[in-house]
């Protein structure tokens, strides 16, 4: 158990080696939750509703979304690829230790840190910005929150990792990994509430694992959706991370078949 | 991450494609988010949805435009760390034009044409405009421009001292992205700051905002003033950095 501790704290170590570049990506985040915000803030005025929400509802929706995303979304698994192309996976295949628990560890104390970080940040806007928070106090709501995110977490990682993988065949991983956080961004709520979409969209939408990673845990912190709702939700949820965990663990297998541990 | 994403983009065409398809992915969501907004209202801060959607289109026009010029800039660190700068200051040729202008890449003239179309389009739909409003538009895009250039110079300057540029290029980057609405939307002082302090509003703001003739001239005579004042700043920041220069790596 302490070897993973240290993993954990070594990623930490490894972020502050480089603190100027951390500092810069968080002050980015912050940069693409002010646009939304005050888009909406203009867009709703205190009174004025739109496709069901009202202002409160829909800052406490962008804010939301902006923390789930520090956590689900920082992660370390894009350099899976490199590690596969550079030969330096062979190092860790040596090692007493599970790969996947290791690249799971280090997902965890990059999460751990972007997390300290945008409650900081979040309350640094809060304190500038006083928007009209909606505050959830139902303990059912809470619980069923923190479980979706537990899953998005999980199903996050699992597609990352899978995308870490494609090294194993190419070169070229970060190409599709860009237009993979592009239409996760999209796909994911990252933009919107993916229920303002027109119906025929939204149902794509919905059918889409993405829709797990933002915005249906921001649904259920709002408290907008039924017990058959949040019951179907998760449980499709937990069939993602399952069928996932089934395709990664085979492709890691076939990977390694491949894997020459070129370059190391 | 956002490095590395860069450093391959620029490294092998099939990334470049990659990226450029992410990057149409990007701007068609954002347009579909505004086409959202504007399919339940009419107006968006006091801009109808197609003065919205030009000013989305002239900040893609504006950061297109800049990369595709200045896209050398992106690669200036290595060149410094490893002593290849060195090299460029032996040339008969200016170290910073060739540092600015010195690897455009054709790709990102593809994606520039279709957006010129856009704009174009999008200028018919906008409501009525004049040829003067056309003929400042065009003005203050040039003249947004010259800013970006500004900016480039001075990372460079940065660059020579610290090698330090990725950083603050990202700084600039997120920085203008705020303006893919028109920053009156922002609350004050917020907007106030993007508009007379960061440039960002006289970037991406201004050009459309005169084109819809709601930007009065002495905001033009400003926005010119600021950014020959911020290009003179930066080519002297240039001349002091090279003085610095102690070609450690080489």
């Amino acid at each position: 158990m302490k070897k993973y501790w240290y993993i954990a704290r070594n990623t930490w170590d490894q972020t502050f080696a480089y603190r100027i570049s951390f500092v810069i990506w968080r002050l980015r985040s912050i940069l693409q939750v002010l646009t939304l915000y005050f888009l909406w803030l203009v867009m709703l005025p205190r009174n004025a509703t739109f496709g069901g929400y009202n202002q409160s509802l829909m800052l406490t929706y962008i804010l939301g979304t902006s923390l789930i995303n520090s956590i689900v979304f920082s992660s370390k698994t894009f350099a899976i690829a490199d590690e596969i192309n550079e030969g330096t996976l062979s190092a860790y295949l040596l090692r007493p230790m599970n790969y996947f628990s290791y690249i799971f560890v280090r997902d965890l104390g990059d999460k751990a840190l972007n997390v300290i970080f945008s409650f900081v940040e979040l309350a640094i806007l809060f304190f500038l910005l006083r928007p009209p928070f909606f505050i959830q106090t139902n303990p059912m709501y809470l619980t069923l929150f923190l479980l979706s995110v537990v899953l998005s977490v999980a199903l996050y990682f699992l597609f990352s990792v899978l995308l870490g993988f494609m090294g194993f065949w190419s070169r070229d991983t970060w190409g599709p990994r860009f237009i993979f956080m592009q239409l996760l961004t999209f796909f994911a709520g990252g933009l919107f509430p993916l229920d303002l979409l027109p119906r025929p969209v939204y149902i794509v939408a919905e059918a889409l694992p993405f829709t797990y990673l933002l915005y249906f845990p921001i649904k259920i912190y709002l408290g907008q959706l039924s017990f058959l709702q949040l019951a179907q939700g998760l449980f499709i949820s937990g069939v993602w991370v399952l069928s996932m965990y089934g395709v990664v663990t085979f492709v890691w297998r076939r990977g390694l078949r491949t894997y020459a541990a070129e370059g190391s | 991450m956002t490095k590395n994403i860069s450093y391959i983009a620029l490294s092998s065409k099939s990334g470049i494609i990659f990226f450029g398809l992410g990057k149409v992915l990007r701007f068609a969501f954002f347009i579909v988010f505004l086409l959202l907004l504007g399919s339940r209202t009419r107006s968006i801060g006091g801009y109808n949805l197609w003065q919205m959607i030009f000013f989305f289109l002239t900040f893609n026009l504006v950061d297109i435009a800049s990369q595709f010029f200045l896209r050398e800039v992106y690669r200036f660190r290595t060149y410094v760390v490893t002593g290849q700068f060195d090299y460029i200051l032996s040339k008969p040729f200016s170290p910073l034009l060739r540092s600015l202008f010195g690897g455009s890449d054709i790709i990102d003239l593809f994606t520039l044409v279709p957006l010129i179309l856009f704009i174009i389009y999008a200028m018919t739909k906008v409501g009525i405009i004049s040829v003067i409003g056309v003929l400042l538009y065009v003005f203050l895009v040039l003249n947004a421009l010259v800013i970006a250039l500004a900016f480039h110079v001075f990372v460079l300057g940065v660059g020579v001292i610290t090698t330090e540029v990725d950083n603050a290029i990202w700084i600039f980057r997120d920085l203008t992205q705020l303006g893919r609405i028109p920053v009156d939307i922002y609350r004050q002082p917020i907007s106030f700051l993007l508009t007379f302090i960061l440039p960002v509003g006289i970037m991406l703001t201004f050009p459309a905002k005169a084109l819809f003739g709601l930007l009065a001239p002495s905001a033009i005579v400003y926005a010119t003033g600021f950014s020959l004042f911020l290009l003179f700043l930066s080519v002297c920041f240039w001349g002091y950095a090279l003085n610095n220069y102690a070609s450690a790596s080489s």
